[in-house]
């Protein structure tokens, strides 16, 4: 149990030391990276481990013959949580969601400071204390907040009235909802009903489940499968259609949605809204391939108002492409990111 | 995840020890093998094995094959569209090293540690400026090296990483080499280097890459410009770590393989190296107090504010720059992409940031902007379209697959020359659109929701236009044009300056319908266009940035002073309040 409890104070001490080396800019936050597509589970993940940390380090230091008060650990706890919605999650949240979930944890250590009576008095003792003035370290403390509080929140005040020019925040639906059907290089699309041309077995019919088997392979680099190369010059049907994709991909596409489909192209710097990461498991890997198809025909431009037509600056790709062409990059893009499409049904 | 920090911190308080205990040791036996200073002779690195080769292989064919090809001669279906090209890997020749000028870079596919080898670290941060992005993150460690036993080995056919008869390996011991301290003599006889060493003959007198930029050719015939010093992030060897005076020392010291730059080391001393280092560091683009710019994890680029604030003058507005009220006003970073969305596309923009300060009074705004262009371009003649032309046929885009001889690098400096040029626009009526709708950001949506573009051409036009659409030609605003005034544009060392004044807005004066009007304290939708005439760009092809908002500081109101104070006494009432009552609670419970 000790020894249990102390691997937890290490995790603790180690992890606030990153958290504080990432606030004071020592250690770059870019340390401990965020894995693109995993972060959900990468963040629930970190704060368990600072929660168990917590756990070994207060049981250390109560060990050790100086307990924490509960007063402490509770402001402490909640400290941690805006300091870590702050300086750790990239790209950074905008400030009234963190308000949000700030609101939110202060309720939650709220609920447990207060889970039952003795715990309660513990909490609010300190601040007794406090006004009662008993001693004189309260005492000072006394003046001292009484001082310090009307300045504070008075300066608060003055922040919070001062003229500012902050970014306005604008909320864009990222996925909206799309059309009944498509009409595109003059042929209509219905997109229940409609299906890649190219992803096809070998003898030439519709497989999802073929080509899902060809894709390239779950984990980090996402590689092919070895024996499925689309650079093969023995290739017929899907993987050479892959193959085709990429070119075009290649050709088109990667100036914003980078070499890796991750979004990071040449150019995505410069866009806001930025490219789609499709290595991201929220964006194709939720879609079914005749959405893209209809995203990708009709661009920013075609976009429904949620969708802020005016600030994106995808291609209406029935401009550049045929038809053809944009259901191999459709192909080629499922097939990079190892990803199914989403079916109907 | 926590063990490799600690490693990684390991590592580096390691290697902070060796700099301190090896540097005086370091080169004085390497000079005394008549090698430059501080560089030592190195082994070569043993061949990576078969199995290294073969996952190699798969990782090559998944991800690099697009760009560099099946045989890794930079051909690959992406590079015909790319500028620079992607490197043909054939001859051996890496840009990025450590090793003396003309030599192999680094690689040993068993160690992958910083500053030791090169191929490594230029896969992990990739060639910020180009294409190549970094892999870390998306390749493990094993991976990007076994990716690079397999282009080492397979790809790179003309030399042979092993071949002790043909290779050797000379190689700057840059951790060895404490840095000299940035001091001001430093920097300024690293000023005074760089003209005596003829940097500045390519380069430029401000180093924005305006030099000799026309006649430069790499080893396979492409045109290549020289590097923008203001720009660190965009420096290929910048390692994700721009302003860190290490990778300028190396560089310099090592040369570019491939480029015309040479490498310094033969004549120049370890102590000029660094001064010059500490120089064109220094001339690195940073905020108002002087210290680098806050840099994007995600795109290792400056990071953007998308608030371009304006500051009021009473009185007339200053045109020149060094006016206290100009190095006042922020200054703000306007990244730039091609436009890609519409032909004809812009796959390669020669500008890819503008900056942007502003100022206004009760009358008019002004707009400072300043972006660098190697070249000054002014059209020949007059141009065969007219100021409101949107599709020209003339400009083209590149063709996806042209071979080499057709390819976007091969065509750069040879285009039709055509103004430089830049444009702001704005929404019209921005007021009554239902926020956060704004007309469409190339040149408005339609005449329901259209924009007010100002634009101004190196010919020195400055002319009015309401835009109605991507494809439709701009209309003309005549009786606008008069009340605008260009301030200045000048050309200097590679940066344009231009600042353009117009008026806020008023009904009586101006036309509701076409012009914008500014309010003061209110966001107005601002995009920005920029044409480099070097690069062929005329009508859509151009660099367009993303929605700014132009922002008019209002005064600041008296209630700001007065309801904090308000505020203050009132939490000092409560304050009385709660303690008389705690206090009174006690005396009764005692009582």
């Amino acid at each position: 149990m000790k020894a249990l409890m102390s691997l937890g104070a290490l995790i603790g001490v180690a992890g606030l030391l990153l958290l504080g080396g990432m606030i004071f800019d020592v250690v770059p936050s870019n340390t401990v990276r965020l894995v693109e597509g995993y972060m959900p589970m990468q963040m629930l993940f970190e704060v368990a481990c600072f929660v168990a940390g917590f756990a070994g380090l207060s049981y250390m230091m109560s060990a050790m013959g100086m307990p924490l008060p509960r007063f402490w650990q509770g402001i402490g706890f909640w400290a941690f949580i805006l300091l870590y919605l702050k300086y750790r999650v990239y790209p950074p949240i905008p400030f009234s969601v963190r308000a949000m979930y700030g609101t939110v944890s202060l309720v939650a250590v709220f609920m447990w400071v207060s889970a039952n009576e003795e715990d309660w008095k513990k909490f609010k003792q300190p601040i007794m204390n406090v006004l009662d003035a008993q001693t004189g370290v309260n005492k000072l403390l006394r003046y001292v907040y009484l001082v310090l509080l009307p300045i504070l929140i008075g300066g608060f005040s003055y922040n919070a009235m001062m003229p500012k020019s902050e970014e306005p925040i604008e909320l864009r639906t990222v996925h909206p909802a799309p059309p009944a059907s498509t009409k595109v290089h003059g042929k209509t699309y219905t997109l229940q009903t409609s299906q890649n041309p190219y992803r096809v077995n070998p003898e030439g019919k519709y497989d999802q489940e073929f080509s899902n088997n060809n894709i390239v392979e779950q984990g980090m680099g996402r590689l092919m499968k070895p024996n499925a190369n689309p650079w093969d010059d023995k290739n017929t049907g899907y993987l050479k259609y892959v193959r085709e994709g990429g070119e075009i991909f290649f050709q088109n596409c990667h100036f914003c949605h980078g070499d890796n489909l991750n979004g990071r192209g040449l150019h995505a710097f410069a866009f806001n809204p930025i490219p789609a990461n499709f290595t991201d498991p929220g964006t194709i890997a939720q879609l079914q391939e005749t959405f893209i198809f209809w995203r990708v025909s009709k661009g920013g431009i075609g976009l429904p108002n949620e969708g802020f037509p005016w600030a994106s600056v995808m291609p209406p790709w029935e401009q550049h492409l045929t038809v053809d062409e944009i259901w191999k990059v459709i192909l080629f893009e499922y097939w990079h990111t190892g990803y199914y499409p989403r079916t109907w049904d | 995840m926590i063990d490799s920090i600690t490693q990684k911190a390991g590592i580096i308080a390691a290697a902070a020890f060796g700099v301190v205990l090896v540097s005086s040791a370091g080169y004085s036996s390497a000079s005394a093998q008549g090698l430059p200073e501080g560089f030592k002779k190195g082994d070569l690195a043993p061949e990576p094995s078969a199995e290294m080769i073969e996952a190699g292989k798969r990782v090559y064919f998944t991800k690099c094959v697009w760009c560099h090809g099946v045989d890794g001669a930079g051909d690959g279906p992406g590079a015909d569209r790319l500028w620079p090209r992607p490197r043909n890997f054939n001859q051996g020749t890496f840009k990025i090293r450590h090793t003396a000028s003309g030599e192999l870079p680094l690689f040993d596919a068993k160690k992958p540690v910083p500053g030791q080898n090169d191929l490594f670290e230029t896969v992990t941060h990739g060639l910020p400026g180009s294409a190549m992005p970094p892999w870390e993150g998306i390749l493990t460690e094993e991976q990007r090296l076994q990716v690079l036993s397999f282009v080492t080995t397979q790809l790179v056919k003309d030399r042979k990483f092993t071949d002790k008869q043909s290779e050797t390996q000379t190689v700057l011991q840059l951790a060895d080499l404490k840095p000299k301290p940035a001091t001001d003599e430093s920097k300024k006889r690293g000023g005074e280097l760089v003209v005596e060493k003829k940097c500045v003959e390519c380069h430029g007198m401000e180093g924005r890459g305006d030099g000799n930029a026309f006649n430069l050719k790499d080893d396979w015939g492409f045109s290549i410009q020289p590097a923008d010093w203001h720009k660190c992030w965009n420096f290929r060897g910048s390692r994700q770590d721009p302003y860190n005076v290490g990778n300028i020392f190396r560089t310099f010291s090592t040369g570019v393989n491939g480029t015309p730059m040479p490498s310094f080391a033969d004549n120049t001393t370890v102590d000029e190296r660094w001064d010059i280092a500490n120089f064109v560091n220094s001339l690195c683009e940073r905020d108002a107090l002087g210290n680098p710019l806050p840099i994007d994890p995600l795109t290792d680029k400056p990071k953007i504010n998308f608030v371009i604030p304006s500051d009021m003058v009473e009185g007339e507005i200053p045109t020149e720059i060094d006016h206290e009220a100009w190095q006042k006003a922020p200054k703000r970073y306007v990244a730039m992409g091609g436009q890609i969305t519409h032909k004809p596309r812009n796959f390669v923009n020669r500008i890819d940031d503008i900056w942007v300060r502003s100022l206004y009074n009760d009358k008019s705004i002004v707009y400072l902007i300043e972006w660098d262009d190697r070249t000054k371009s002014v059209a020949e003649g007059k141009l065969p379209w007219a100021p409101t032309q949107v599709n020209i046929i003339d400009v083209k885009e590149q063709d996806p697959k042209t071979g080499e001889e057709g390819s976007i690098a091969a065509h750069q400096n040879n285009y039709t020359v055509y103004n430089d040029a830049i444009a702001i626009q704005t929404a019209v009526k921005w007021k009554e659109l239902p926020a956060p709708i704004k007309p469409r950001y190339l040149f408005g949506t339609n005449d329901q929701f259209p924009v007010d573009i100002v634009k101004w051409e190196a010919d020195g036009s400055l002319r009015a236009f309401k835009g109605t659409g991507w494809d439709k030609d701009f209309e003309e605003r005549d009786n606008y044009e008069e009340s605008m005034k260009l301030l200045k544009g000048e050309w200097k060392d590679g940066r344009w300056y231009v600042m353009i004044q117009r008026p806020v807005g008023n009904k009586k004066d101006q036309d509701y319908d076409e012009d914008t009007f500014f309010e003061v304290g209110q966001y107005i939708p601002t995009v920005f266009f920029a044409w480099d005439g070097h690069n062929g760009d005329a009508g859509r092809k151009m660099a367009v940035s993303a929605f700014f908002y132009t922002f008019m500081n209002p005064p600041i109101p008296q209630e700001t002073y007065i309801y904090p104070a308000v505020i203050a006494v009132g939490v000092v009432l409560l304050e009385g309040w709660v303690l008389t009552r705690r206090a009174n609670k006690k005396k009764g419970k005692t009582l």
